[in-house]
């Protein structure tokens, strides 16, 4: 309860408690020693008026004058706050006294002089007051006369207390209302500045740190030094006083570059004009804090704002990269994973640290995982290896994985750092260039082959032809030997391929109608496929675009995709469409030989463009085609692509009276209009 | 909690203030005042009284005559007991009334009361050694006016008693042998009130208040603690004169009178006890003493006229 008032009340209160605290503890004692006093020096006095008395009763009391003691008794007691007076013989006999009716015989007994022959004090009770009755010896030339006795009331005493009393306590009541009244002015004076600084505070709190407390200087160091120092960070800063400011440059500063020291500033004329009190030290305290904390915070902005650029930046190095990269630390839980491991382990990358290995992948495999892991930083020797991986739809993929330990500055492993770069495309690569290798093998050998059937073949061809000229024309034997001429070109036409295949034929590249090298091709085929109920349309562009080529070896690919796409219906027949296109901006003419047949499946569709690779039956096809066509595309800059089925939108005419259309084939062949000098014959 | 043991320790300490303001309570004895009583004079026992012309104060009285009445008491067996008249009138007028059975008075004094009757039986040594005794005329030492006893005409005297022997009588006659007479002085008056007048005289001088005073030799010495001596100057001295005299009134019995002069009489200052008691006294022994020692006293009184009053 007491902790929730507000200070400027507790301060109240606590001097009203001091104040209270005094006056009940120094009320009584004070009154008591006051009245102490007042006794002590009532008892003094009444002391000195009984051995005044005595003094003066001797003359009479050897006179045996009883008028004269009769008369000083009375004079005694008329004194004041006397009561009574009386004188006693040596005897104890009452001589005189001062009552009026009689004496009271208690009186007599109730007080002696002490055995030391001193004035003794005793204290009466009347019934009705409290009386100090003094017994003082009546002594002459050494021997006791008599003694004096006189009654000092109390009364008077107590009535001086009590006024002493009342007047102190008033003084104190006095002094409490003051004393509340300028604490309050006090208590609001400090608690006000108070106030200012719990404000202050309160904007730190809510992020406002420019906010000030302390009020600014009275008087500027350089102003007052006369300091010529530009470079000091005291210099000009009207903000702060100059013992708060590191680094300060003051000659007078004891130690340079500490700001701490303010015992070198004591005597130092700017500190002592520009030094508060306590509540001024702190309020310049927390306005300097609130300034450091201001940087500080601006540096940790900074700071955190770099940091986060350079997360960002590592995240996104480690997320583009296409490696699944991941880290575990030493006891074998993910550290970290980039976008390509979570996706692979089919989580987010931010739910990855934590986890191992068997929260991730199935166990055999998180077994063979952690087995190696545990290995790798234990010998710390780095892993450098391929891994195969069968996907689901049974194609497999190739890996790269390393494995590197992580060391820290001292040397340490903290971790393991591992990629897993998918290398398939590299794998194929490696495989077609080692199936390139072997093709180019056998092209040779098949070349050299060929060159030698190619004499023996035309021998055989001609001497058929000769025979036949030799017998009838209908007999078994002219069929024969046609038969053995149609085989023998048959042979020929292969042998002529494989030729083309395997060496690179002279070109006889120059300047030629694309157009009607495409027709020439058509219309050499157009004839037979009609036979088989397979029709050409044509959509050339009508601006006969110019092309630099071989136009032999370009009608031979015309022909070429033409076989393929006829090929790829029925026995029912289809339509083949002959596309051409100018592309002036690109610098490209495009062939597009399109079928609605069977279709080629996804899975054939990279290997068509392989020697010897057909799906045809065995008779039909060489799987040579077209990787001839290939080859002299290439030789002319140009390529060559295929697409099945026909892509959606593809302008294929249509045809009513053709069977129902296949997935289909488009071939694409692009050939550039334009050629480089390089390209052209030596 | 800190609060809480603040308060109590500020508590702890006012009690602690508060228990030793009061540890000092007084004792009370309870009177009733309402029981009166009358008081009645105690009758004295029979005795034999004896008095101290009140030359001095009452206290220096029985202070000097106490250790004498002790001795004179062991020694006789009477039951003597010291009465304090309060002026020398008032002596004479008690041993008239037989009041006063042995008195010791100046020789003017005895002349007076020899005259009621009172025979002197003994006389005192004076601690000069003399049985006599003189008067003094004293007067302010830086008193410019007066150098001789002729200077003292016109001035204003103060002396102690119309009845003193050598505080007034004695330097009377002296002033009437240097041809001076009581009219010549601007005013003759006497030291005021009972007892002490010896030391008032000597007060009155150094004071100032009057110009010339007349003492008894030996008063000086009395007042030495009083005044300073040296302001004081002993203008003139008288012829000595038989000293201070016990006397017995008329119609004592006789056998008493010789058993106190026989006493008085073997006091001695070869002894210590004795001398001390004989010191006390302001004398250096008694010895024999009659009547017919005082006719120059009687004489001098004579002569300034005062055997024709009271004497």
């Amino acid at each position: 309860m007491f902790s929730r008032l507000r200070f400027h009340t507790k301060l109240n209160l606590g001097i009203i408690a001091i104040v209270v605290g005094m006056a009940v503890t120094l009320l009584p004692l004070v009154g008591s020693m006051t009245a102490r006093a007042l006794i002590k020096e009532n008892k003094q006095r009444g002391v000195a008026l009984a051995e005044s008395l005595a003094v003066r009763a001797v003359d009479p009391m050897l006179s045996q004058d009883y008028l004269r003691l009769r008369n000083m008794a009375d004079e005694a007691s008329g004194v004041g706050d006397v009561v009574y007076a009386f004188i006693e013989n040596q005897h104890g006999r009452v001589l005189t006294h001062s009552f009026h009716k009689g004496f009271p015989s208690e009186l007599t007994g109730a007080n002696r002089v002490g055995r030391d022959g001193k004035v003794h004090i005793q204290l009466l009770d009347t019934g009705t007051e409290h009386i100090y009755d003094f017994a003082a010896p009546v002594m002459v030339a050494g021997q006791r006369m008599g003694t004096v006795r006189i009654g000092l009331s109390k009364k008077r005493i107590n009535m001086t207390i009590n006024q002493l009393t009342t007047t102190l306590a008033g003084m104190f009541g006095g002094a409490l209302f003051l004393v509340t009244a300028l604490g309050t002015v006090f208590a609001r004076t400090v608690t006000r500045r108070l106030a200012t600084l719990r404000k202050h505070a309160e904007e730190m709190v809510k992020g406002n740190l420019d906010s000030t407390t302390a009020s600014p200087p009275e008087a500027h160091c350089w102003e007052m030094m006369n300091c010529e120092m530009a470079d000091c960070p005291a210099y000009h800063d009207k903000r702060r006083r100059c013992w708060y400011i590191a680094g300060t440059q003051c000659e007078y500063h004891g130690q340079k570059g500490k700001s701490d020291n303010l015992d070198s500033c004591r005597n130092c004329q700017v500190f002592q004009q520009n030094v508060g009190d306590e509540i001024q030290d702190l309020a310049e305290t927390f306005d300097l804090m609130a300034l450091t904390l201001k940087n500080h915070i601006q540096e940790l902005r900074e700071a955190e704002s770099n940091l986060t650029h350079q997360q960002r930046l590592m995240r996104t190095v480690m997320d583009v990269n296409p490696d699944r990269v991941s880290m575990v630390d030493t006891r074998m839980i993910y550290q970290a994973a980039n976008r390509a491991f979570a996706q692979f382990v089919g989580m987010d990358a931010s739910r990855i640290p934590g986890k191992t290995d068997f929260h991730l992948f199935p166990e055999d495999e998180a077994e063979s995982r952690n087995l190696e892991a545990r290995e790798v930083l234990r010998t710390s020797k780095r892993v450098d290896r391929q891994e195969r991986m069968e996907n689901e739809d049974g194609s497999e993929q190739w890996f790269h994985v390393v494995q590197i330990p992580v060391y820290d500055d001292k040397g340490n492993t903290t971790g393991l750092l591992r990629t897993d770069r998918d290398i398939t495309d590299i794998k194929a690569y490696e495989e077609q260039l080692i199936q390139a290798q072997k093709m180019e093998s056998i092209g040779k050998l098949a070349g050299g082959v060929a060159h030698e059937i190619n004499t023996p073949l035309g021998i055989i061809l001609g001497y058929a032809q000769l025979l036949q000229d030799d017998v009838d024309k209908g007999s078994q034997l002219h069929q024969d030997l046609a038969t053995i001429e149609k085989q023998t070109k048959v042979c020929r036409k292969i042998v002529a391929d494989l030729l083309g295949f395997s060496r690179q034929t002279e070109s006889a590249k120059r300047e030629m109608c694309f157009n009607n090298s495409v027709m020439e091709a058509a219309s050499l085929v157009k004839h037979a496929f009609s036979l088989d109920r397979v029709a050409i349309l044509t959509d050339l562009d009508d601006r006969f675009p110019i092309i630099y080529g071989d136009p032999e070896k370009l009608k031979q690919v015309w022909i070429n995709l033409l076989n393929n796409a006829k090929d790829a219906f029925t026995d029912d027949g289809g339509t083949i469409l002959i596309r051409t296109r100018l592309d002036t901006p690109k610098g490209i003419v495009t062939l597009q030989v399109a079928d609605t047949g069977s279709g080629i499946p996804a899975a054939n569709l990279k290997k068509i463009f392989d020697p010897f690779f057909s799906t045809k039956s065995v008779g039909k096809g060489t799987g040579l085609g077209l990787s001839v066509s290939f080859g002299i595309i290439e030789d002319h800059m140009g390529n060559i692509e295929a697409e099945s089925p026909l892509p959606d939108g593809f302008p294929f005419p249509e045809t009513p009276d053709a069977p129902l259309p296949g997935p289909g084939t488009v071939f694409t062949v692009n050939l550039p209009l334009d050629h480089c000098p390089a390209d052209q014959p030596a | 909690m800190q609060l809480i043991r603040t308060v109590v320790t500020i508590l702890l300490l006012a009690a602690a203030l508060l228990c030793s303001a009061c540890s000092d309570e007084e004792t009370v004895v309870k009177v009733d005042m309402n029981k009166r009583a009358p008081i009645t004079a105690a009758k004295p026992a029979e005795s034999i009284t004896y008095a101290y012309l009140p030359q001095y104060s009452h206290t220096i009285s029985f202070e000097r005559h106490r250790k004498l009445l002790d001795y004179l008491r062991n020694e006789t067996g009477l039951p003597l007991r010291q009465i304090f008249p309060d002026t020398f009138d008032e002596h004479i007028k008690m041993v008239e009334r037989g009041e006063i059975d042995i008195s010791y008075t100046n020789p003017l004094i005895y002349i007076r009361l020899a005259r009621l009757g009172s025979r002197a039986f003994a006389r005192i040594i004076e601690p000069t050694g003399s049985p006599d005794f003189r008067g003094q005329i004293i007067i302010r030492r830086d008193n410019p006016l007066i150098d001789s006893l002729d200077d003292c005409r016109g001035k204003r005297w103060i002396a102690v008693d119309p009845g003193s022997a050598g505080g007034y009588l004695f330097p009377l006659g002296l002033f009437m042998e240097h041809g001076l007479d009581l009219a010549d002085f601007d005013e003759v008056v006497f030291a005021p009130g009972p007892g002490g007048k010896q030391e008032k005289v000597v007060l009155a001088v150094n004071a100032g208040a009057y110009d010339i005073g007349t003492i008894r030799k030996g008063t000086l010495d009395i007042v030495r603690n009083k005044i300073d001596l040296d302001q004081i100057r002993v203008l003139a001295q008288t012829r000595p004169y038989p000293g201070w005299v016990y006397s017995a009134r008329k119609g004592l019995d006789p056998d008493i009178v010789e058993r106190i002069r026989r006493a008085m009489f073997r006091l001695t200052m070869a002894r210590e006890d004795q001398a001390d008691i004989l010191r006390t006294a302001g004398m250096r022994g008694i010895i024999s003493a009659q009547d017919k020692d005082y006719d120059p006293v009687r004489a001098l009184a004579k002569k300034i006229g005062m055997l024709s009053g009271g004497f």
